[in-house]
């Protein structure tokens, strides 16, 4: 059988393209042991750094002896403060407008701050050499609680002190950083004061950290003979931190290049730039040798950025049959010591304002204050598109919460409350226009999946057994319907340090009809190497197998702004298919000159291009290249190559409905996920293994945040759980079954229709995680309980509801 | 954290009392003590090498004494550095109790502990406190009773 009595079907299929379970290229290497990770890179001569680290949350540094550290051989060097001043580099800036200290200028403000960077010939001797350094530290008050930093006459940074103006507007307090305010406060106030009901409560969502797998590192590699920098990281955004690097050190740019080699997961963690990269590339420079700094565990926990903890008082306003008519939400955002938050420059609390999530609600209105207290810095979309998990949990729990008020069915709420799928395009109250979806579709198939009915009915039953003393376990439905706000995103509004947030693709088909795609993004587990082979095999016709792709290396990949906030598909996706197209405008004449005909007189059929109305007569995408390269087209310059910079006209909006049944014992506050049932409509759907191996592994950190992972601090700014025996991080045994399902609504506006995934999951498990617990102690009077909701915490509800007896 | 216990001890209160205030029998009774100098009646600074969980430093530390209250007891206050390892600083109020021939010493120290050892210890530090307690009383107790005989 030859090409030619295929049927077009089986061609499709021959190519892996879009929609196909594709295997995941990646893993051939990974499963081997041959990843190439940052840690595996070894050059010739290479020093080691590590960090002399502030066992105080806040003290005034009053001196640092080197002096025995030195004498240790094999030490090289011991970098401080003083040293990096005179280069201007004791300070780097904040993705966020705000500055950070590199190392400790006079003070620290949080526990395992950098205080001073020892260079040694190998690991041991640098981490030998860090206990011999001497610090003196003088204790100050420390500020944990956001509140009462925005009370306290203890002034955190002094550096800013009498600047009442910050880089997102007036500040309040010494300890203030920003407000920021969307919507409309005084028709929401309105509302809220003539409404039938109105339901209030404070959620707060909690300290965590992304915890890759991979903690941060980087080896800087300085070559004074051609003077150039070669940086290997795990970046996220290698571009721009070539960029970053550009503007601090001030070496030009095309003398840096960085290279992202493999990297075991980011999840927001490695967007940002840390101390340990602008230290390893001072000590590369002064020495002339590759200097590697990777972090440990701890210092991973306690110094890279953090997610989340976020304080969210809310009030929403409904009429009394239960139609939403108001929304109002003001946060307290404890930022730590530095305002380091990776959002898009115009969005200091990132995309908060997607707080209205799945509703209609006509009017609403958010003011988010930032506050500095004694806490590492961070605050970066830990598996969420910019705080939009932080926006999710709070409409879900404030829609349970009115629930409760109204006396009603919690997804009968959210029915009637739901956009409808003809208002799309829908412009939210607080500022955002919903590309597409269909709620209404997704509720009832979710309901229906899991027999939403009969499960309330086993509820009820078990209410009963319970007061009867039959059980002392008790049901809980946790529902969510959330909506993502993903692909940053328009250059017109989405920036990051000025850079837009457009995003690339570079093809480049080979004579023989292979190609090799770069892109400015860069995989972190993702699996870019499998689906956006898929996206160019559908659009051009060549098979996945027989094209590679390469991200991570700035001196090879068109400029990008890197993976995080689901940006990759909405964005270099786009990117990845305008530049397929190009490559096949450009075949198409190859095409039509090679059968004879006009260029309008072919047209295209899966592989090839065929004359419209004689499908007999064709040539494939593989011969097309061939004759690209080899013969001369009159008019045609030869070559068969595009590259594409993508501004998206718009986010993209991904929904999904979750329900967790979870079953919780009353005594021991223990917890067993009985049912995960997970709906996704992420649009047009590259590679459903994909889509399900994300979601899987996002429902798993969900899982892990609301039932036990937090960063936890004493009044003292102990980071309490900065090991893996303290942070929660969900092994085979606790990861429960999950269901997925989906739904498909395309986005209107992005060239294949596709809206990106990979944070749902979290977005939306966190919530059903965590309205199945409240929803099993809601026959017992319970309204509202802090996440993590570990035993020993659902324990303590149960107590607290009178349930021991 | 508090840490509360008391001991018998089989030798009149007076020689108890003069034994915790001799630097000789406490620089053998505290485990992995390295040095412990007394600056003045009231002020003493130490080294002591510490293990708790999977840290191990040396920690300084200076200790002041309040005997206002001799024999009946005193109270002790201090702070112990140890870089990277972290800190811990508390104080402590010791009542000796004459029983007949024999001593009864109660105690109760409040400790608070900071970084490295609060971070990778703080579940274990409890049992290591008072392992080390522990060890510094029957170690206490074996000289004074042997002075005291003798």
């Amino acid at each position: 059988m030859n090409d030619q009595t295929l049927t077009p079907e089986e061609r499709a299929a021959s190519l892996k393209g879009m929609g196909s379970s594709r295997k995941r290229v990646e893993d051939v290497r990974f499963t081997q042991g041959k990843g190439n990770y940052v840690d595996d890179i070894k050059l010739d001569g290479m020093l080691f750094g590590d960090f002399v680290r502030s066992p105080y949350a806040h003290a005034r540094v009053k001196s640092v002896n080197k002096e025995a550290a030195l004498a240790l051989p094999g030490v090289i060097a011991v970098l401080t403060a003083e040293d990096l001043s005179p280069l201007g580099l004791h300070w780097m800036p904040t993705l966020a407008g705000d500055k950070q200290m590199v190392l400790a200028d006079g003070k620290v403000l949080f526990q395992g701050q950098e205080v001073a960077y020892v260079v040694a010939e190998d690991r041991y001797i640098a981490a030998d050499a860090v206990e011999l350094v001497e610090v003196d530290y003088e204790e100050l008050p420390v500020l944990t609680d956001p509140f009462e930093a925005l009370k306290s006459d203890v002034v955190l940074r002094e550096d800013l002190e009498g600047q009442t103006e910050g880089a997102h507007g007036p500040r309040k307090h010494h300890n203030h950083i920003f407000t920021w305010e969307q919507g409309d406060k005084e028709a929401t106030e309105a509302i809220l004061a003539e409404a039938d009901v109105v339901a209030e409560e404070m959620v707060y969502y909690h300290r965590t950290h992304p915890c890759p797998l991979e903690t941060c590192g980087c080896v800087a590699s300085m070559d004074k003979v051609t003077g150039k920098l070669t940086l290997y990281g795990t970046f996220q955004a290698p571009h721009a931190i070539r960029t970053v690097v550009s503007l601090i050190s001030g070496i030009a740019e095309h003398n840096i290049r960085v290279i992202s080699p493999d990297i075991g997961g980011g999840f927001g963690n490695k967007v940002g730039a840390y101390a340990g990269y602008v230290c390893s590339v001072v000590a590369s420079i002064v020495t002339g040798q590759p200097v590697k700094w990777v972090e440990d565990r701890m210092e991973n926990l306690m110094s890279t950025a953090f997610a989340r903890d976020y304080w969210m008082q809310g009030k929403i306003a409904a009429t009394k049959d239960g139609k939403i008519t108001g929304l109002w939400c003001h946060t307290t955002a404890d930022h730590g010591g530095f305002d380091a938050c990776a959002d898009p420059t115009k969005f200091p609390a990132g995309f908060m304002n997607i707080c209205t999530g799945s509703y209609d609600i006509p009017t609403a209105y958010l003011a988010v204050d930032g506050v500095y207290t004694n806490k590492a810095p961070g605050g970066v979309a830990y598996r969420c598109s910019f705080r939009v998990t932080e926006a999710a949990y709070f409409i879900e729990r404030m829609i349970e919460v009115l629930a409760i008020k109204l006396n009603m069915d919690a997804a009968e709420l959210r029915r009637i409350n739901f956009i409808k799928a003809d208002q799309f395009p829908y412009q939210s109250a607080l500022g955002w226009e919903y590309d597409s979806g269909d709620y209404h579709t997704a509720w009832d198939k979710a309901l229906k999946a899991v027999d939403y009915e009969g499960l309330r009915a086993e509820q009820s039953q078990r209410i009963e057994d319970f007061k009867a003393g039959k059980t002392r376990k008790l049901l809980g439905i946790g529902l969510t319907h959330f909506t993502e706000i993903v692909g940053a995103g328009p250059v017109k509004n989405c920036d990051i340090l000025g850079l837009g947030m457009f995003d690339s693709c570079e093809i480049r088909i080979h004579p023989t009809g292979s190609a090799i795609a770069r892109l400015g993004t860069i995989s972190q587990g993702q699996g870019h190497a499998t689906t956006f082979a898929q996206i160019i095999a559908s659009e051009i016709g060549l098979p996945a197998d027989d094209i590679t792709l390469e991200e991570g290396d700035t001196d090879t990949a068109p400029y990008g702004l890197g993976t995080y906030g689901s940006r990759s598909t909405p964005v270099a996706g786009a990117a990845t298919a305008m530049a397929a197209r190009k490559i096949r405008a450009k075949a198409q004449m190859i095409a039509a000159y090679l059968l004879e005909v006009h260029d309008n007189d072919v047209e295209w059929d899966v592989d090839r291009f065929a004359v419209k109305g004689a499908p007999e007569r064709f040539k494939t995408m593989k011969e097309i290249a061939f004759a690209a390269y080899n013969q001369a087209i009159p008019g045609l310059e030869p070559g068969l190559e595009a590259v594409s910079y993508y501004d998206p006209p718009n986010m993209t909006y991904p929904f999904g409905a979750y329900i967790c049944v979870m079953e919780i014992d009353v005594d021991t506050g223990e917890w067993d996920v009985r049912q995960f049932y997970a709906l996704d409509d992420c649009g047009t759907r590259i590679n459903p293994m994909i889509i399900e191996g994300q979601v899987h592994g996002g429902v798993t950190e969900a899982l892990a945040i609301a039932m036990g992972q937090e960063i936890a601090y004493d009044e003292m700014g102990n980071v309490k759980t900065a090991t893996l025996m303290d942070f929660f991080i969900p092994t085979a045994w606790e990861t429960p079954n999950y269901t997925t399902d989906h739904t498909v609504t395309p986005s209107p506006h992005h060239p294949i229709g596709a809206k990106g995934v990979g944070e749902s999951p979290n977005v939306g498990g966190v919530p059903a995680f965590s309205n199945a617990v409240h929803d099993a102690f809601r026959p017992f009077g319970l309204v509202q309980s802090h996440m993590p909701h570990d035993h020993w915490r659902i324990w303590k509800i149960a107590n607290g509801l009178g349930m021991h007896g | 954290m508090e840490l509360s216990d008391e001991i018998r001890i089989s030798a009149p209160r007076d020689v108890v009392y003069r034994a915790l205030n001799d630097p000789d029998i406490l620089r053998e009774c505290i485990p992995g003590c390295e040095e412990l100098i007394q600056n003045s009646p009231e002020d003493l600074e130490a080294k002591v090498v510490l293990k708790i969980g999977p840290v191990k430093a040396r920690f300084a530390g200076e200790v002041t004494l309040d005997t206002s209250n001799a024999p009946d007891g005193f109270s002790l206050s201090g702070e112990g550095k140890g870089g990277a390892a972290g800190f811990a600083k508390g104080g402590a109020e010791v009542t000796l109790t004459e029983d007949g021939a024999e001593t009864l010493l109660a105690y109760t120290a409040n400790v608070s502990i900071g970084g490295k050892i609060a971070q990778l210890g703080s579940r274990l530090i409890a049992g290591t406190a008072k392992k080390l307690s522990g060890k510094f009383f029957t170690r206490f107790g074996e000289i004074v009773s042997e002075q005291s005989a003798s």
